[in-house]
């Protein structure tokens, strides 16, 4: 579970995020959405631990991120909206490196980056350099090594971007089965309709201030979220 | 016109971040104050080092040799540092891809970046030059017309050695382009072009003899030879206004004619550089885990190996030390003659006793002087998060970098080690001080290497070259280095001085590094990761 408990994120005099609170439970696929700019990248780096907040606190399965960041790391995975992977590193090499670092035994990480490597068809070029890659490709990269270590909390930031129809309908797989399995999806969008099917809870954010949250079906009602969106932004 | 000085405008704004400082309100004040009295304390020692050497020229009246001395030196300096800078300056930058789609002339772009090089040589440059210049006016009583073309020679002087050097990054960077390992071809015709020219500087002697041993000789030679000082120095003698814009024209116009003929092929070559190879590697891939800190230094050495500036920055110090103690092992004997004839007084039975500590001055000057993790952070860039995101301590992650440093630098350092401990049959007392000072000192080395990259990170670089070589980060890691082996050095001397054995110096010089080393180590473990966690990408 993620308890976000009245987060304030400044940068300098600028309030970035302002007195978010909200949870997302576990088997929650959530979306958090917002316009360009609202926030949505500076709460996700303040939940995964790269960027500290100013007041509020956040906990992942009841550990503060702030007091005791490196258990709540062990629990989640990240990805980030433009991935900056080591580009000279091969792909396999990154992805064993991100599973050096969160201590993957042997057989895991054999059985997990075999299945995501195949079901995103990057099997063949994972010996080469990720310099080569197109930004989809390293978007797959990406995704393998954070799904290569079985994290219980998979955060990511506009996780579709770059990604070619048939990965996007894979991954989406992906998620569903993580959430059966009681594990969390937190991510954030733009992509409205794909969030409208796929989530369960939805989070709109607009000039750093939380706007709305809820299940899916109380936050639309009978509208679209598209036109929830707009009414709230308007 | 105007968007060229734009463009300009917002590349030196975004570039030229040696004198931006980054940092939380609370520390601005002594973000800033380091680096100011840091340059500071480097131009009064430049001005105390200039007003030495004009006193030594005061009883020929040739005051003005060492205003020829200046100004040639830091063009020598330009130009050899300009021969590992320039190409990754001018090629394959991570602002190509704007740029190049910008309706801007393709020599546009090549202007902006060489311009960027000669900004940054000028302010370097200033800083050294501009205290002996000013030295020189004060003592000399020189007139405003000095002050007006000193401060033109400061503009002027760089020029030349910067279109040298970046013609030679030029022909490096074209040949490397019709190689599959381009970084790797880079990296080898640079360093044994550095070795070259240091190679024949060091075989200079007999010139150098002639022309030391007759100071007015050295000034006609250069002013002869080398018309950028030549030129100036006429004119500081006497003032001429055609001269002075023949001088500021003359160089406008060479700047000008290389940057057409570069620009002819800059485009296609830099595109050449950029293309990867996308040959498939058919063998199957390896699934294969590590150990945390094994696992980091292989991500952290296949960063250091890719990146040729990186590689002959940090690498050029260790291949010196191991070509200086081949040197010392085989031509000993000339070297003691050489020492003997200089220091009269000095038997050369003084020298060889104390060779053991003579390795350990070579070995604190290769150490100090090759700093990697000075720019370990920097180069991170924005995958900075990946490491952030990461389930490690920050001070962690500050460790590994800095242990991946000692694993490339300590080999070389035990190489020398090795060959002179064969050669003058070290006793053990010696052979353990050395390998101890060779663990000892790149491990100082690389502390405050990292403190400062983590006081002064530059993560929005737009190629590497201004993070190894052009950063904050860098050029205090740098004097700091320099000033720590000559301090090292004097202390060395100043132990022998005493009389004591060599075994006892290296063990007080030892015992008080090792004292340094926790200092900085108590240090380090207190702030990384604070300093770790405040940068933000």
């Amino acid at each position: 579970m993620i308890e976000i408990k009245n987060v304030t994120k400044k940068y300098g005099d600028k309030v970035a995020i302002k007195d978010i609170t909200f949870n997302v439970e576990d088997g929650d696929i959530f979306a958090f959405i917002g316009h360009n700019g609202a926030g949505k990248t500076t709460l996700i780096k303040a939940i995964v631990g790269i960027h500290d907040f100013n007041e509020g606190d956040i906990l992942i399965n009841g550990k503060s991120i702030k007091t005791n960041p490196i258990e709540c790391k062990k629990e989640m995975a990240y990805v980030p909206d433009n991935p900056e992977l080591y580009e000279n590193m091969k792909a396999i090499d990154f992805i064993n490196f991100i599973c050096d670092m969160y201590d993957v035994d042997q057989e895991t990480r054999e059985k997990n980056i075999h299945k995501y490597a195949e079901l995103f068809e990057v099997e063949n070029v994972l010996n080469d350099q990720i310099l080569s890659f197109s930004h989809g490709m390293k978007q797959k990269i990406a995704l393998i090594a954070a799904l290569a270590h079985d994290p219980k909390i998979l955060i990511m930031d506009e996780p579709f971007v770059g990604l070619d129809p048939k990965a996007v309908f894979d991954f989406k797989k992906v998620m569903n089965e993580m959430v059966k399995e009681g594990k969390i999806v937190f991510y954030s969008t733009h992509i409205l309709d794909v969030a409208e099917k796929l989530c369960s809870k939805v989070a709109i954010i607009k000039q750093g201030i939380l706007v709305k949250t809820g299940s899916m079906s109380e936050v639309k009602g009978d509208k679209s979220l598209e036109k929830v969106f707009l009414e709230l932004e308007g | 016109m105007s968007r060229t000085l734009k463009l300009l405008k917002v590349c030196l704004s975004q570039d030229m971040s040696l004198f931006k400082i980054k940092s939380k309100k609370a520390s601005k004040t002594s973000n800033i104050l380091v680096p100011v009295v840091f340059f500071l304390i480097i131009a009064v020692y430049m001005g105390g080092y200039a007003y030495s050497l004009m006193e030594q020229f005061k009883p020929m009246n040739q005051q003005y040799i060492m205003l020829t001395l200046f100004t040639f030196a830091f063009s020598i300096i330009t130009l050899f540092e300009g021969f590992y800078k320039s190409g990754s300056l001018l090629f394959n930058c991570k602002d190509d891809q704007i740029l190049f789609s910008l309706p801007l002339d393709k020599k546009t772009i090549l202007f902006i970046r060489m311009f960027k090089f000669y900004a940054f040589e000028f302010l370097f440059n200033s800083m050294f030059m501009a205290p002996s210049m000013i030295v020189y006016g004060v003592n000399m009583n020189q007139s405003w017309i000095y002050y007006l073309v000193s401060i033109i020679a400061l503009f002027i002087i760089p020029i030349i050695p910067i279109v040298i050097s970046c013609i030679f990054g030029f022909l490096i960077t074209y040949i490397s382009s019709k190689f599959k390992g381009k970084n790797l071809v880079q990296t080898i015709i640079t360093m044994s072009l550095l070795l070259f020219v240091l190679y024949y500087s060091f075989n200079m002697d007999a010139l150098m003899n002639m022309l030391s041993n007759n100071a007015g000789t050295i000034d006609s030679f250069i002013c002869k030879y080398y018309y950028p000082v030549g030129a100036y120095m006429s004119m500081v003698h006497d003032f001429n206004i055609i001269n002075l814009l023949i001088y500021i024209v003359s160089h406008i116009v060479i700047f000008a004619i290389i940057i057409f003929i570069i620009g002819k092929v800059y485009f296609d070559l830099n595109s050449k550089m950029k293309s990867v190879s996308v040959i498939h590697n058919n063998k199957p891939y390896v699934i294969k885990t590590r150990s945390r800190l094994m696992s980091f230094i292989k991500k952290e050495f296949s960063r250091f190996v890719s990146t040729p500036v990186f590689i002959t920055n940090a690498g050029f110090g260790l291949v010196i030390f191991v070509a200086a103690c081949i040197a010392v092992s085989v031509k000993y004997d000339v070297i003691i003659q050489e020492l003997v004839s200089k220091m009269e007084g000095v038997s050369p039975e003084v020298f060889i006793n104390y060779i053991p500590v003579g390795l350990m001055a070579l070995l604190a000057f290769s150490a100090f002087m090759t700093s990697i993790t000075s720019s370990m952070i920097s180069l991170e860039g924005k995958s900075l998060n990946i490491l952030k995101s990461l389930p490690i301590k920050s001070s962690m992650i500050v460790l590994y970098k800095v242990i991946t440093a000692m694993v490339i630098i300590i080999p070389c350092l035990l190489l020398g080690d090795i060959i002179v401990f064969i050669a003058f049959k070290f006793d053990i007392v010696s052979i353990i001080c050395a390998l101890y000072a060779s663990i000892l000192l790149p491990f100082i080395a690389e502390l405050i290497g990292i403190m400062v990259n983590l006081k002064y990170p530059k993560m929005d670089a737009t190629n590497d070259t201004e993070i190894v070589k052009q950063s904050m980060s860098s050029s205090i890691s740098v004097f700091l280095g320099m000033g720590l082996a000559m301090l090292s050095t004097a202390f060395l001397i100043g132990l022998a001085m005493l009389g004591l054995s060599n075994a006892i110096i290296q063990i007080i010089y030892l015992v008080v590094f090792t004292i340094i080393a926790l200092l900085l180590w108590l240090r380090l473990t207190k702030v990384s990761d604070k300093r770790f966690d405040d940068i933000q990408v």
